[in-house]
């Protein structure tokens, strides 16, 4: 889309005409306009270009002949010292305002606030947002009559428009009654912000609790809370508990893959604890990871403690004791079950897997810090001293590991000793 | 005085026994009609087993008059002396109470003779049963005593322990206690963790364990307790199997808990027993060695038909306490008996203390036919009928008081707290409602396997009957079980009833045969069915009942019995009703039928562990 933009430009089309190109194109969403790009298309000027500006900028930053920096720049910069949170985002949006009364620039102005909303931690306040939309003039951009309302009307204000609405979107914010207002002041009843209002409108509330496990908007810092929040998010029991056997050393919180001790949380059902104790000790079980989870926009990793699927042969079969049941018959002896002609449900093909016996989640993936977890379990597993355990602990954890960037360093040289699945027997190997 | 009093009494009851003895004893083979098939299983194969329940059973002249006799000096007593209320409150009975009901022989009803109880029969039980239930914490303890505690010894104990034991539990000189419950144990015999061990000499059985809630655990010195032994199984393994024992206080390291505070009953003492390597001799198992659990099943089973019996008298009791109050209650210038949603309430106190009767001196009946009569399914669904409706007529009772039946000063509410243990304990009804069902429903499989192998091979004339008989029913033909008619069994004044009843038997032979072929033996699994299967086997057995006495009282003339005719018939339509939807219920894709949707609810709300929707305030922006 760009790159049409760019070459009707270059044929130095009228610009009202040029856009209505770019918006009518199949499918091209008006937000992937990089605010910069189109500077030519802009209907106001720039300030840089102004030579009119009736009100005086309080400071007028010099261009500097390397990084141009954007439009209003100075806005956000004004007070190095002060902290960047809300009230001082709204105090730059209304210092705008205040200085540029005919509003010039406005466009590039929201673009740039846009792009600023996360330094000040204000891109989920939906007031941001209304403030922001409140920087666009009024009534101006209505269309008025037949064929304005056939052809985008301002088109670079409303993909502005928008842009404001998408970014809300991202961040889960939902438009209420006052962003209407706003939009419909501004761009009227028939636009394309107030069409993306309206769909927000529809799909937000319907999507906004579309995840049956949710994950809280602001994560835990602290290592082991985020670890005990990844692990109850993993286990479906709630009965299951959640055991912290070992804590991260206290002067190094901050990047657990450094501390010298690293954290280990681990959590376990009393299913979990029945199955294991019923484990056949001629069978090993396998310590196996790290494998990654995503809580939003972090990367943790598990490890589980697993066998392998029980042969059909050796499985043992659930007979109902003669004597159980005190008050009345736990079954009829009839020689025929339900047929198959009153089934109604979809003929799934189940794959059955091993069984887990417990996750956890370590600030280290070596077997060394993993052993230490296999000894806190067997505290409350005595079944796990006599069952060998055998650690597979991946090479690699692939590309998320190398998208955290954690613990690469600590991992390869141990990888080497750990690619070989070596056989421990837990009491003598690693106490 | 009252010594004297109490003597009297004694010597009327030892009256009462030595008639008892000459009755029985030419009482017992005048019956010689054949032992009928159990009543209720039949019912699952769509048929009215009429032997045993037409005529409604009755005592000769000689019974009642002796029956009559024991209940009145046990009604005067409760009505002049037993204070329940001071009972409620202390949450114990007084010592001087207790004497006089063993004074009154109350410890031993039915203990026989020859061991110095009273001997009653079952029908003659459920009837001093009701002049005992003015009290429900004396009740229990009675109950916990006699119909459970020393049933075992009565049931199976050999000579030497009933010489040894009965005497001095039926003069209530000890007192018995039925353990079996444990903290990990409910109606789950396979988690019982007691245990007795036999020792190097082989004389003695070391005991180890706890039960909790003992009904007279505190009291008792006479233990019939259940634990785990090591028996040797024919093939040579040896399997744990449970076995009961007669275990006396004396025998040492038996302890027992601080009584419980519970919500009703608060006079009788359940409290935790604790056994600690008490010796046990090895006489005293109670039964077979192994042979435990069954007598479990057993003394649970018979224990409780007379519930009937005492529910319907504590109802008869709330409408003379109510009656009086809407009788003389004015709002808005007229009484409270005047307004048709108080009458309602009377109705429904007397249509189910009515069935409740009827049921439980049927099943009493059907007892104490010769032979030993399999009514375990009856019992239980007497026990469920009238644990439900006592506990909706004492809360219908509370309501037509108002506010005055929420305050202390009235016995409403702990005659309200008092019935609600009845819903639990003795098996909860949830419980019995599964035994009643699968119970039935084995009954039915089994004679229907047996017709679908005759089937299978070939056999003609089987074959032309189910053909012929699906044939009949498609051409709608008439229900006839021989209630009705001429010859009919029932009064023509409750004929409707009596058609409507054989509707219901009819059909719903036809829905278990369905729900049979339809489930095979996976319908264990299918609890939301069998509770309705339950319910309909519950109300078909109490409309058999009310028939049934109605009709006798009409032909024998009883005072009010057009009355009756009245309860009946208002009961067999309201039961009729009910039964029509169930069975509509139990048919496949029936659109009543919402178990799949109760099913997914449970299931949703069980994985969060809590109630699911968000708050009605609650917004989305």
């Amino acid at each position: 889309m760009s790159c049409v933009r760019a070459a009707l430009l270059a044929r130095g089309l009228p610009r009202g005409r040029a856009a209505i190109c770019s918006a009518i194109l199949p499918g091209a969403p008006f937000s992937q306009v990089s605010p910069l790009l189109p500077r030519g298309l802009h209907c106001s000027a720039t300030p840089y270009t102004s030579t009119k500006s009736l009100v005086p900028r309080p400071s007028e930053p010099e261009k500097k002949p390397g990084k141009v920096p954007a439009p209003h720049e100075e806005l956000f910069q004004r007070a190095p010292g002060s902290a960047r949170d809300k009230a001082s985002f709204v105090r730059a949006v209304q210092s705008f305002g205040q200085h540029n009364v005919r509003k010039r620039g406005h466009v590039d102005f929201i673009y740039l606030a846009l792009r600023k909303m996360r330094e000040y931690g204000v891109e989920r306040d939906l007031a941001a947002y209304n403030l922001l939309l409140d920087i666009f003039p009024k009534e101006v951009f209505r269309p008025r009559n037949i064929f304005q309302r056939i052809f985008i009307h301002y088109p670079r204000q409303q993909e502005c428009g928008v842009a404001v609405l998408e970014q809300m979107e991202n961040h889960g914010v939902m438009p209420n009654k006052e962003t209407e207002f706003l939009l419909l002041q501004i761009f009227g009843r028939r636009s394309h912000p107030m069409l993306k209002f309206v769909r927000m409108r529809l799909w937000l509330t319907r999507f906004q609790n579309v995840n049956p496990f949710p994950v809280p908007r602001e994560l835990p810092q602290d290592a082991v809370e985020l670890a005990t929040l990844g692990l109850r998010h993993m286990e479906p029991d709630l009965s299951a508990r959640v055991t912290v056997y070992q804590k991260p050393s206290p002067d190094d919180t901050r990047d657990p893959a450094d501390s010298i001790q690293p954290h280990i949380v681990g959590i376990q059902s009393p299913d979990q604890q029945d199955a294991l104790a019923r484990h056949n000790p001629a069978r090993p079980l396998f310590v196996e990871g790290p494998f990654s989870l995503w809580l939003r926009n972090k990367c943790v990793y598990y490890h589980i403690l697993r066998a392998d699927l029980l042969p059909p042969e050796e499985k043992e079969v659930q007979e109902i004791p003669e004597e159980w049941n005190l008050y009345y018959p736990m079954q009829l002896d009839l020689d025929y079950a339900r047929s198959g002609w009153d089934d109604y449900e979809f003929d799934i093909d189940e794959v059955e897997e091993g069984p887990v016996f417990a996750i956890c989640m370590a600030g280290a993936h070596d077997q060394e810090t993993l052993a230490r977890w296999i000894q806190g379990l067997q505290e409350t597993n005595p079944a796990l001293a006599r069952i060998p355990v055998v650690f597979r602990l991946a090479g690699s954890t692939g590309e998320l590991l190398a998208a955290s960037g954690l613990e690469d360093s600590r991992q390869s040289q141990r990888e080497g000793q750990e690619e070989d699945e070596r056989v421990q027997r837990q009491q003598q190997g690693q106490s | 005085m009252s010594g004297c009093g109490l003597f009297l009494r004694r010597a009327a009851a030892a009256r009462a026994r030595r008639a008892l003895v000459a009755l029985t004893a030419s009482r017992r083979p005048l019956r010689t009609s054949p032992q009928s098939r159990a009543f209720a299983k039949e019912l699952c194969l769509g048929k009215i087993e009429k032997n045993g329940v037409f005529p409604f059973p009755e005592v000769s002249q000689d019974e009642l008059n002796e029956i009559n006799q024991l209940v009145k000096p046990v009604e005067k007593f409760f009505l002049e002396e037993v204070d329940s209320r001071k009972i409620d409150r202390e949450g114990k009975i007084p010592d001087d109470t207790l004497e006089k009901l063993k004074s009154l022989g109350l410890f031993g009803m039915q203990v026989p003779e020859e061991y110095g109880g009273l001997g009653l029969s079952h029908t003659m039980y459920a009837r001093l049963g009701e002049a005992i239930s003015l009290d429900p914490s004396i009740t229990v303890t009675l109950a916990a005593h006699q119909a459970i505690g020393l049933k075992g010894i009565i049931l199976v104990g050999t000579e030497e322990q009933k010489a040894k034991y009965l005497p001095k539990l039926a003069s209530g000189e000890h007192i018995a206690a039925f353990c079996l419950t444990e903290p990990g144990s409910g109606s789950d015999a396979a988690s019982i963790q007691s245990r007795a061990t036999l020792s190097e000499d082989k004389k003695h059985y070391i005991l180890n364990g706890s039960k909790v809630w003992i009904s007279n655990g505190g009291l008792a010195s006479v233990f019939t307790v259940f634990a785990r032994t090591e028996v040797a199984d024919s093939d040579g393994s040896v399997k744990d199997k449970i076995t009961a024992f007669i275990v006396e206080r004396d025998f040492g390291g038996v302890t027992n808990g601080k009584p419980e505070d519970k919500l009703g009953i608060r006079g009788s003492n359940t409290c935790e027993v604790h056994f600690e390597n008490t010796k046990v001799p090895v006489e005293n198992v109670l039964g077979e060695v192994g042979g435990g659990f069954k007598l479990a099943m057993n003394i649970l089973n018979s224990g409780r038909f007379s519930m009937g019996s005492l529910s319907a008298a504590v109802i008869k009791k709330l409408i003379e306490l109510t009656a009086e109050y809407a009788c003389t209650r004015k709002q808005f210038n007229r009484k409270l008996s005047e307004f048709g949603l108080i009458q309602e309430k009377f109705a429904l106190m007397a249509q189910k203390a009515y069935v409740m009767e009827s049921m439980a001196y049927l099943t009493a009946g059907m007892l104490d036919q010769p032979g030993l009569p399999d009514c375990s399914i009856e019992a239980a669904m007497v026990k469920v009928f009238s644990s439900e409706g006592v506990w909706q007529c004492t809360s219908e009772a509370l309501q037509i008081l108002g506010g005055s039946g929420y305050m202390k000063d009235y016995p409403f509410e702990r005659m309200l707290r008092d019935a609600r243990i009845l819903l639990i304990f003795e098996g909860t009804n949830e419980i019995l409602r599964l035994f009643i069902a699968l119970t039935g429903l084995q009954h039915a499989g089994r004679t229907l396997t047996a017709k679908m192998n005759e089937l299978k091979r070939g056999n003609m004339s089987v074959v032309m009957e189910t053909v012929g008989r699906r044939l009949r029913d498609s051409l709608g033909q008439t229900v006839d079980m021989g209630l009705t008619g001429d010859l009919g069994l029932v009064h023509p004044s409750l004929e409707d009833s009596a058609i409507k009843l054989e509707q219901n038997v009819f059909l719903f032979g036809r829905t278990v045969e369905a729900l049979l072929r339809r489930f095979g033996k996976s319908i264990v699994d299918e609890q939301l069915v069998l509770k309705r299967v339950a319910n309909i086997l519950i109300n078909m057995y109490g409309m058999v009942a009310v028939l049934s006495r109605a009709s006798r009282s009409i032909r024998i003339g009883l005072r009010d019995h057009d009355h009756e005719i009245l309860l009946a018939n208002m009961f067999c339509v309201e039961a009729y009703f009910q039964n029509l939807f169930s069975l509509s219920q139990l048919d496949k894709d029936a659109p009543e039928n919402l178990d799949k949707q109760t099913k997914k609810i449970a299931q949703q709300i069980l994985e969060k562990r809590a109630y699911i929707c968000a708050h009605p305030l609650d917004r989305m922006s």
